[in-house]
């Protein structure tokens, strides 16, 4: 942590204004405002502005609340989602395969923890003074809470509220009137607050900026919190805890509470206010710290509750789910430090730029390996293997990497556009033939003469020295060397037996079918775009008409089309699975949304940039690729982060396909489990949480992403 | 020696050098609007021409039309040997040896000034890496701001910008350098620093074909100056014909407007 701390020039960022022949000049440092100035510069700077903190914040108060009494209410039965974890993430994915998925967390885990190190221009993290206000922030939250909720009611050893005759409820106590009151006292205080919103205005105190109007609404609105709480503890007809019992069940949130208010309180305190603003940690420590401390405490304290294992709850204490996952999750997290560290030690040797491009082709790769390599645990036929799978491979990267050594040539010429048409036209006369069955010959060869044939057609454009043309010849022969390894794989059968089609299912597949859906829609989005954007008026019409066809469509139809209707059109012996279908259905229509916002991107790039990139001699294809769609993608960030995320949610859908998703799960198979017959509600809930964890981060991602890149910064 | 034997000498030696540009009966509308009306002129190698005229009456057109952002419709256009048709391929060639600077920079704002440079000669031209980055690095030495190569477009002055899109063009060491107003989008003070550039270059020996109201560098730097109106060219001479003793009436009325 000390590697970072106290270096304000490392994260000084490339872009400063232009400074001429003057000296960086030293931006003055603003003064720091006080907790009670920052309120009253921000919060009831006005009459109008106090009204509206004091409204918003009752409402706001009033809202937590109910989702504070819903929670953890005693009618709750979080037991189905904390029973239910695996089912939840992996649905019937077999316990005894399950290595398999936390290699594939690993992998992730590998792989996040790389980028983040190596790649994302953190600047300079999360400063001391803003960690240590989070800190207090949230345990003053934890707190409020705390408070806030209403006092649990008294069960019975199954688990019953005690209740008691209605006519003994109530009471004339003052806590009785203030409960039946309550709406009108907080009328009563709104209306306070507009008399002294009113009374301060006339005496100009608002715009002199003293503290006396902060202090009263504050007060008020403390008064309305008070009102608030003590309502809860009227005597109704279900018995609850006195407010002594309340608090003392809830020291183990009062605890969380001081450890994080305290924690940020020692901080503030212990370092003064240059070194709170000029003190550094990179944001991921505060994430691992948070994660260490969950991770640790599973070895020290069983937590949680019992898990469902090998198709049976285990109901032995001690075999809680965090128990059971303490030594993989443990294990993620090192893998999550250690490459993190490495990312960050790599970065300073300055190998960044040279990493990019391998650890994002690494991130599209990822999700096929680990599917079909990983989760499906393929059992490969070694005879085929070696028969023809293998020669195949090694006779297109063979010849293949000739035709590219060859059409590389900077002076190539005529020969290479004939050579290129001729690869064309066998590659399209393949496909004939397989149309009509003349000509048997495997899918995965037309495959790849058709590869063959557009790298032949693209060849010229990345033309170059002997150095160059040894780099295309590699890429040739590693995508060639990937592309049958992966086609080996899916043409293998899995030897992992699960109920479904699905192999998995809960938010695994979720993230399955959304990875996978944007994998093939945004190279499908961004070539629908280029073609609505063409000249050649026929590019312009078919993607026009796609576009125009899946926007106007339900995804649903699309969904049920591929799922149920599309197999009568295959032949007979060909079937497509329901993922398959579904992502296929997905992908399609996301495609079509894609394309769109990538169009708008276009749109924004200028006219000059196409005539600059044709006046320095760029082909269209290097045009295209080099100039307009790094512009036209980078203005699109912010669209193409929404769709990202509409599709990822849109994933609930596959629960109308007959698919066990996360949604389906939580709606469906918990509330029919014995056990927790009728039980939905927390499920849901949960699944909204994890959802709503994803969509957040991905959306915050975004805006990072949207600043480094300096989007609308021109 | 009387001026007209200069003259006349002048005009000889400039005779045995080779034709860079050559316009035959040139003719672009665009709808039912001529914008060039039977251009024709000879530029030699090694000439610096300054193309003067009133605004719309085709400057910009015709420039464009010499490396084929615009098609024009009639007529012929040879560049250095080579006929620009609808024939990619010559297009590619032309243009990959007719450099060109706009008005409005047109640098890629996503790439450093390096990249800026670089970026053409390793794909247009096939050079290696270090051989472009080597190049560009002297590039941005010969127009004067070595300094701002890792920097992006967007954090350079107006001035500055400009000479980085003129480096861009030299580094495609193209034959032809054309300039459409390059100092008209510049703030008073940045046009010399790019004028001084254009000068240098001129006394380089570059073929250069320069649209500009900068009458200054006209009278000093140019060999040629060409009057257009309406599409068509109206006069041509040296600077010091053209700006002491012109003969077409609309010239006359032209340059009693600009000086
Ligand atoms: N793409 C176009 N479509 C239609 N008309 C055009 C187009 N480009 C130019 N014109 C017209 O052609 C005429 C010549 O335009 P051009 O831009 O060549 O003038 P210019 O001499 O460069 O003027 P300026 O000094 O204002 O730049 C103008 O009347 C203009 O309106
Ligand atoms: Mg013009």
């Amino acid at each position: 942590m000390t590697a970072t701390m106290g270096d304000p020039a490392a994260g000084a960022g490339p872009v400063e204004p232009w400074d001429g022949e003057r000296g960086p000049a030293q931006k003055p440092e603003e003064p720091s405002l006080s907790a009670g100035e920052w309120l009253g510069r921000n919060l009831f700077s006005s009459p109008v502005n106090s009204l509206l903190t004091v409204v918003f914040s009752l409402l706001v108060l009033l809202a937590v609340r109910g989702l504070l009494n819903f929670t953890f209410s005693e009618e709750r039965t979080w037991r189905a989602v904390k029973t239910n974890m695996r089912f939840l993430f992996t649905h019937a994915y077999p316990q005894d395969q399950y290595a398999r998925i936390w290699v594939c967390v690993g992998a992730i885990a590998v792989l996040s923890g790389l980028s983040v190190g190596l790649l994302a221009r953190a600047g300079r993290g999360i400063s001391m003074k803003k960690l240590s206000m989070n800190l207090m922030a949230t345990g003053g939250v934890i707190a409020l809470g705390i408070v806030l909720r209403e006092p649990s009611a008294i069960v019975d050893d199954e688990g019953v509220a005690l209740h008691r005759d209605a006519s003994a409820a109530g009471g004339d106590s003052f806590v009785g009137w203030l409960d039946a009151n309550a709406f009108a006292v907080l009328v009563v205080l709104v209306l306070a607050n507009v008399a002294l919103a009113v009374w301060f205005h006339l005496q100009g105190t608002y715009l002199r900026g003293g503290p006396e109007p902060r202090t009263a609404h504050g007060a008020l609105v403390l008064v309305s919190v008070g009102v608030l709480i003590v309502q809860q503890y009227a005597t109704g007809e279900v018995v609850r805890e006195s407010f002594a019992d309340a608090m003392s069940d809830r020291a183990w949130w009062w605890l969380a509470a001081a450890l994080l208010a305290g924690a940020g309180a020692a901080l503030w305190l212990g370092l003064g206010d240059a070194r709170r603003r000029n003190t550094f940690v990179p944001a991921m420590y505060v994430f691992f710290v948070g994660a260490g401390v969950m991770v640790l405490s599973a070895w020290v304290y069983p937590w949680g509750h019992y898990g469902f294992l090998e198709g049976e709850f285990i109901n032995e204490p001690g075999r809680t789910v965090a128990m059971t996952t303490k030594l993989p999750w443990t294990v993620m997290l090192v893998l999550l430090v250690a490459t993190f560290e490495l990312g960050r030690v790599l970065r300073a040797a300055g190998a960044g730029p040279k990493l990019r491009v391998p650890l994002n082709l690494l991130w599209v790769l990822t999700p096929f390996v680990l599917y079909w390599a990983v989760l499906r645990d393929p059992d490969l036929d070694w005879d085929h293997v070696l028969s023809t799978d293998l020669p195949m491979a090694v006779f297109f990267a063979a010849f293949g990497g000739l035709v590219v050594w060859f059409l590389a040539h900077p002076r190539i010429g005529e020969a290479g556009r004939v050579i290129a048409v001729v690869l064309v036209a066998v590659a399209a006369l393949n496909w004939v033939a397989a149309y009509f069955g003349w000509y048997p010959m495997l899918q995965k060869a037309r495959i790849s003469f058709l590869l063959l044939a557009v790298v032949a057609l693209l060849a010229h454009n990345f033309a170059g020295d002997r150095a160059q043309r040894m780099k295309l010849v590699a890429v040739w022969v590693a995508t060639m060397a990937v592309f049958h390894w992966l086609v080996t794989l899916v043409n293998s059968p899995s030897t992992v037996d699960t109920p479904t089609d699905a192999l998995i299912g809960g938010f695994g597949i979720t993230l399955i079918v959304a990875v996978f859906t944007l994998l093939l829609a945004f190279p499908m989005g961004v070539l629908l775009a280029l073609a609505r954007t063409s000249k050649l008026p026929i590019f312009r019409v078919l993607s026009t008409a796609y576009i125009e066809v899946f926007r106007g469509v339900p995804l649903i139809t699309v969904l049920f089309f591929f799922t149920l209707i599309f197999n009568l059109f295959l032949p007979d012996n060909m079937t497509l699975v329901d993922i398959a279908g579904a992502t296929i259905g997905f992908s399609l229509f996301s495609a079509a949304y894609l394309a769109e916002n990538v169009r708008g991107g276009l749109q924004a790039v200028r006219r000059g940039q196409y005539e600059a990139s044709d006046a320095v001699g760029f082909t269209t294809v290097q045009r295209t690729l080099f100039i307009v769609l790094p512009q036209a993608l980078r203005v699109s960030i912010p669209p193409l982060v929404g769709q990202v995320i509409a599709t990822f949610k849109e994933t609930s859908l596959l629960a109308i396909v007959g698919i066990f998703d996360f949604l389906r799960i939580a709606d469906k198979v918990i509330s029919a489990q014995s056990e927790f017959l009728g039980v939905k509600r927390e499920g849901l809930l949960f699944v909204s949480f994890i959802y709503w964890i994803f969509a957040y981060n991905m959306s915050k991602h975004s805006q990072r992403l949207e600043k480094r890149l300096g989007v609308g910064e021109r | 020696m009387s001026v007209s034997d200069a003259t006349t000498a002048l005009t000889e030696e400039l005779a045995a050098r080779d034709d860079m540009i050559v316009c035959e009966g040139v003719n672009k509308w665009f709808g039912d609007f001529q914008a060039l009306d039977g251009i024709t002129a000879v530029i030699k190698e090694r000439e610096v021409v300054v193309v003067l005229g009133p605004s719309g009456s085709g400057k910009s057109t015709w420039i464009r039309c010499i490396n084929r952002l615009e098609a024009h419709q009639e007529g012929r256009i040879v560049i250095d040997g080579v006929e620009l048709t609808n024939d990619l391929r010559n297009i590619e060639k032309i243009r990959s040896e007719v450099g060109m600077v706009f008005q409005q920079f047109n640098l890629f704002p996503h790439l450093t000034v390096l990249d800026n440079i670089m970026l053409a000669p390793i794909w247009v031209r096939k050079k290696p890496k270090g051989e472009a980055e080597e190049l560009a690095r002297s590039l941005l030495e010969r127009v004067g701001i070595p300094e701002q190569a890792e920097k992006y477009p967007g954090q350079l002055s107006g001035g500055q910008q400009q000479r980085v899109a003129i480096a861009r063009a030299l580094a495609m060491e193209p034959r032809i350098m054309l300039f459409d107003e390059p100092t008209s989008a510049l703030d008073p003070e940045m046009i010399k620093e790019v004028l001084d550039v254009m000068k240098e270059l001129a006394t380089s020996g570059m073929t250069m074909m320069v649209v500009t109201h900068e009458m200054g560098f006209a009278r000093e730097v140019a060999d040629r100056v060409i009057f257009m109106e309406d599409g068509q060219i109206v006069e041509t001479g040296t600077p010091e014909h053209f700006f002491t003793n012109p003969q077409e009436e609309r010239t006359k009325l032209f340059l009693s407007q600009i000086l």
